[in-house]
């Protein structure tokens, strides 16, 4: 009896050291940019790196205030992520929903092509899309931002998938014989339970709408009007690289995001579990 | 029916995006569409640029020489190329002035109608101030200039005088000048540092070397009559040279610019390069600690130029008399020589040449007057014709090159292979 | 909650059997609220989404530099590409550094997921700790691992000599260089294909396990017989988001191989960082030749289309 105690308990220990070594490899970036944060850019160039971290940091912070609007472009960053998170939200598990527990010809061709757009870089889409704004006057708004990214291809593709797992038939059968029609079907019925998908594509669309560099960097023409990652963008100086002050624009950049992302995170990893994959 | 439907939903679509696309095609060749009329007298403009290219000293100082109007400075950070190309095609959007980098003038000078012909708006009073073969890169056939110079680079050998010293080189900038004046007599010194202070290598990278002697002759790839030139005796020249680097071993093939780089000007084990004038702000911010041990020479094989921007006023502005008048105050020979001692921007003035800002002993390099070595090479640069072909037909030979350096390709194999391609590229693009 | 059974037949899943016979409308008009429910997505998809699609395909098939009238060219665009061989060397630069990513990636991601399953104590920190990397920016990313890289001064050189190893040019070499490219990638999603893996282990009955330990089956074997096809359609999820995502790299080439103004864009030395995404942007934003990046990005995306679809049939074997 005991040796199997044993066994397990040396297991339980090789499997949590294991998982450390993992854990540490994963956040070791983050502790190696804020080392370079907190250093000069010539002690970055040193040889063997220095590992420790330094006292430059509140100088570098300085300087990158002085360089670029944070806090401005900041506030811009965040009304887009948290608009287009609410719209995508909306609009993909409405659609969603509707491919995937609904039949209605032409269903296979619309998603198909759905499917389809997500397979082109999207670098391809920047000049007509700029055409596009250009038309509609949208050029150095923020709407330019916000209304393309409602229509996510990538939202649909999880929310279907997450939703055919996650609310069998025999609900919505309940419901409907209980009078319900179809947007109340949505609405009451299969929006609690798609509650974790909807986080876990919630957190996913905010991350990837703050951290998105190239479309904003040219449809924002205003320099008053930009967000965080354009702002950073200026820091790359064509012909100098002074790192310690990139590096600190982002790991500055990065700091709502990861603060927001811990707070949420335990929530939503921990509904995804439960949220069946049975797909 | 559900058919009906369908071909309902499908006919819609295909609809939209027809008229859609009607509508570009027509926008596509509709000369004044968005853009706006040439003049007006708008009190708001806007001027792009880039990091460094202009001194931020002198673009605070136009709010308070020009109160009547208000201009946004406008830093534009990415490629600066890529912004610019397609907020003018969008037709909107279009800053009043933009800079535009030396090496994408042709691409634009192909496209003039976008911009104004600023002898109309009075650089014909000027340009006698000006650098004549500077303002000619931006000048069209029929004699239309749409770009005012800001700066040239006019290249010298930026040396570390404590590793040559340790290598028994000449130290004093007069001497390195004479003593390498000839690439040859250049390799030599590089082949005695490899010996006397392991690690160090005299070249950075072997297109560096192509790229300079490219740059110190009167012809590149392409001629003024579009036709293809670049398997002539020029480029081998300059080809041969580059690959020798190689067979000697005194090159670092480090890329230029890059952190390695950076960091090897710090350490030393990179004593010379050969640059234009504005590396000196590149080779300050990356090595400061070095601070006092470099000095610059002249050029072995002759000056050549390497970069140097232009000011545009686009066909869009919105008060182009007043664009004018702002870059030429921008860009006169005062605040050049301000940029250059805010940000070694080297002026297109040379009347500034004799200015004390520009004589004024530099302590990182020792207390030397670089004007004296860049001054000369100025006026010494020698002017080509560099179609808006060029820089596609000439990939292939940097591509090459650093297949030979990189993999270990055989020159002459390499060499067939660049002139074959780039003489398909040309086809392409209409190049005979 | 009393479930009502009814009779399992494919009116199920079909919609417009109102229980009150009030209104009962003809032919696709009874699918109204399916269109309206996806007309919001659909109307910014067709101007967003489908328009520069179309516009794109249009374009392939002309000569254009931004600026002036574009010129029908017909075919030539893509009779040159056929020929490029450029592209072709892009092509397989993206294929390995697809599977330099994406194989250690998923694998790695499976034991994860494994591994956190069954730990019981600080779950919770692990989740975060594996899946904070998505959080960052790749372009800040890109940089970063451009630094670790780097020849003269990076940490994974720093690690070799420590180790007595032979430092590699890392950002030079052909084989360092897609290491490099790849190495962000795996970084970045490896957490995150973790917890979907995660969630998908969690859903597995436990009953499943039980019966088959009954049965004699050992962990091996319950692994290959009850894991992998339970999680087959999370697996097919996380593959091909991979495949699209992954065949189309382009920010970490772009950001980490050092810029030169004579020749930007193309990939590094000898071009082995060259990814097919790159080529295009070089093409369309450096040579102005937006025909032939057009043309590009199509070639791209028929590829993409079919490694998806390979990569499919892989997975899916048995489509219910």
């Amino acid at each position: 009896m005991s040796v199997t105690k044993v066994r397990i308990r040396r297991r339980g220990i090789l499997l949590h050291a294991a998982l450390l070594f993992g854990a540490a490899v994963s956040l070791f970036p983050f502790y190696w940019t804020l080392v370079m944060a907190t250093n000069s850019t010539e002690d970055i160039y040193r040889f063997p790196p220095k590992l420790t971290l330094g006292s430059e940091f509140v100088t570098n912070v300085r300087n990158v205030f002085d360089s670029i609007d944070f806090f401005g472009s900041m506030l811009n960053t965040l009304i887009v992520a948290c608009s287009v998170t609410v719209l995508v939200l909306f609009f993909d598990s409405l659609a969603a929903f509707t491919f995937a527990k609904f039949d209605f010809p032409g269903r296979r061709l619309l998603f198909g092509i759905l499917l389809g757009t997500f397979m082109l870089p999207v670098q391809l889409a920047v000049i007509p899309q700029f055409i596009t704004m250009a038309e509609l006057g949208w050029i150095g708004d923020l709407k330019a931002l916000i209304i393309p990214a409602a229509a996510n291809a990538f939202g649909i593709f999880w929310m279907r998938q997450y939703i055919k797992g996650a609310i069998p038939d025999d609900l919505l059968d309940a419901a409907r014989i209980d009078g319900a029609r179809f947007f109340r079907l949505y609405w009451s019925v299969a929006l609690p339970v798609l509650r974790p998908g909807l986080s876990f594509l919630g957190i996913y669309t905010f991350v990837s709408t703050w951290n998105d560099y190239l479309w904003p960097l040219i449809v924002l023409t205003n320099p008053d009007k930009v967000t965080l990652q354009v702002a950073l963008s200026q820091l790359n100086g064509t012909h100098q690289l002074d790192y310690s002050r990139i590096v600190t624009g982002a790991l500055l950049a990065m700091f709502p995001l990861v603060i927001m992302f811990t707070i949420f995170a335990r929530g939503f990893i921990a509904d995804l579990a439960k949220g069946a994959f049975k797909g | 029916m559900d058919i009906t439907r369908r071909r309902l939903l499908q006919l819609g679509a295909l609809g939209l995006a027809g008229t859609a696309l009607g509508g570009l095609a027509a926008c596509g060749d509709d000369d004044s569409a968005g853009g706006g009329a040439t003049g007006g007298d708008s009190k708001e403009l806007t001027l792009w640029y880039w990091s460094g290219g202009l001194s931020k000293k002198v673009l605070d100082g136009v709010a308070t020489q020009f109160p009547d109007v208000k201009v946004t400075m406008a830093e534009i950070g990415g490629t600066f190329k890529e912004k610019l190309l397609t907020t003018m095609s969008g037709r909107s959007g279009i800053p009043d002035i933009t800079g535009v980098k030396g090496e994408d003038i042709s691409t634009f000078l192909a496209q003039e109608e976008q911009f104004l012909d600023l002898n109309e708006l009075g650089f014909d009073k000027v340009k006698s101030q000006y650098l004549e073969w500077k303002w000619r890169q931006a000048t069209t056939k029929d004699g239309k200039v749409i770009g005012f110079p800001i700066d040239i680079g006019p290249t010298g050998l930026y040396y570390r005088a404590d590793v040559y010293e340790k290598a028994g080189m000449p130290t004093d900038p007069d001497e390195v000048s004479a003593a390498m004046s000839t690439w040859d007599a250049f390799f030599d010194a590089g082949v005695q540092l490899k010996g006397k202070v392991p690690g160090a290598s005299m070249v950075v990278e072997t297109t560096a070397v192509f790229d300079m002697v490219i740059g110190q002759g009167a012809k590149r790839f392409v001629d003024e009559n579009n036709k293809f030139i670049g398997d002539q005796e020029h480029v081998r020249r300059a080809w041969d040279l580059a690959v020798k680097t190689l067979e000697l071993g005194i090159n670092a093939k480090t890329p230029g610019g890059s952190q390695d780089f950076n960091a090897a000007l710090v350490k030393g084990t990179l004593p010379s390069v050969i640059g234009a004038a504005w590396l000196a702000l590149d080779i300050r911010s990356a090595a400061e600690s070095t601070s006092g041990k470099w000095r610059v020479a002249g050029t072995p094989g002759g000056p050549g130029n390497y970069g140097g921007s232009f000011l545009t006023i686009p066909r869009a502005s919105r008060n182009p008399t007043k664009s004018f008048e702002i870059i030429s105050w921008i860009l006169n020979p005062d605040n050049q020589a301000q940029g250059f001692t805010d940000a070694a921007i080297f002026p297109s003035a040379p009347a500034t040449y004799a200015m004390p800002a520009l004589n004024k002993a530099d302590p990182f390099f020792g207390d030397q007057v670089t004007i004296k070595v860049f001054g000369p090479a100025a006026e010494k640069i020698p002017v080509a014709y560099e179609g808006p072909n060029d820089a596609a037909v000439k990939a292939p030979f940097y591509t090459q090159l650093s297949n030979v350096e990189a993999k270990g390709k055989k020159s002459d194999e390499a060499w067939n292979d660049a002139v074959s391609e780039a003489k398909k590229i040309g086809e392409r693009l209409g190049v005979s | 909650m009393t479930t009502i059974h009814r009779p399992a037949t494919p009116a199920v899943t079909r919609v417009g059997a109102h229980s009150a016979p009030a209104r009962r409308r003809r032919g696709p008009w009874r699918f109204w609220p399916q269109y309206l429910a996806i007309s919001p997505f659909y109307v910014l998809f067709a101007v967003f989404g489908l328009f520069p699609m179309l516009f794109s395909l249009y374009l392939a098939f002309q000569r254009w530099d931004g600026f002036g009238d574009m010129e029908y060219v017909g075919l030539d665009n893509f009779k040159y590409l056929v020929e490029d061989d450029t592209f072709w060397l892009s092509l397989r630069n993206t294929l390995i550094i697809w599977v330099f990513s994406t194989v250690p990636m998923l694998c790695l991601a499976l034991v994860i997921a494994a591994m956190l399953n069954s730990a019981v104590r600080f779950r919770g920190f692990y989740r975060i700790a594996y899946f904070v990397p998505n959080v960052t920016s790749v372009v800040a990313m890109a940089l970063f691992f451009g630094a670790v890289f780097a020849s003269n001064f990076g940490l994974a050189n720093a690690v070799l000599h420590w180790l007595h190893l032979p430092e590699v040019r890392w950002l030079s070499d052909p084989w360092g260089l897609k290491i490099a490219i790849a190495s962000v990638g795996t970084w970045q999603w490896t957490g995150y294909n973790a917890i979907i893996y995660l969630a998908g282990l969690q859903a597995i009955p436990g009953d499943l396990y039980e019966a088959a330990k009954v049965d004699g089956a050992g962990p091996v074997q319950s692994f290959f017989r009850i894991t992998l096809p339970m999680l087959r359609p999370v697996i097919l999820f996380t593959v091909i988001v991979s495949t699209v995502g992954g065949m189309q790299t382009f920010t970490e080439p772009q950001v980490m191989i050092p810029g030169n103004n004579t020749t930007p864009n193309t990939g590094g030395p000898g071009q082995e960082g060259l990814t097919m995404v790159l080529y295009f942007y070089h093409q369309a934003f450096d040579n102005n030749d937006f025909g032939y990046a057009a043309a590009i990005s199509w070639a791209v995306f028929m590829i993409i289309l079919l490694f998806a679809v390979i990569n499919w049939r892989l997975v899916q074997r048995r489509e219910d």
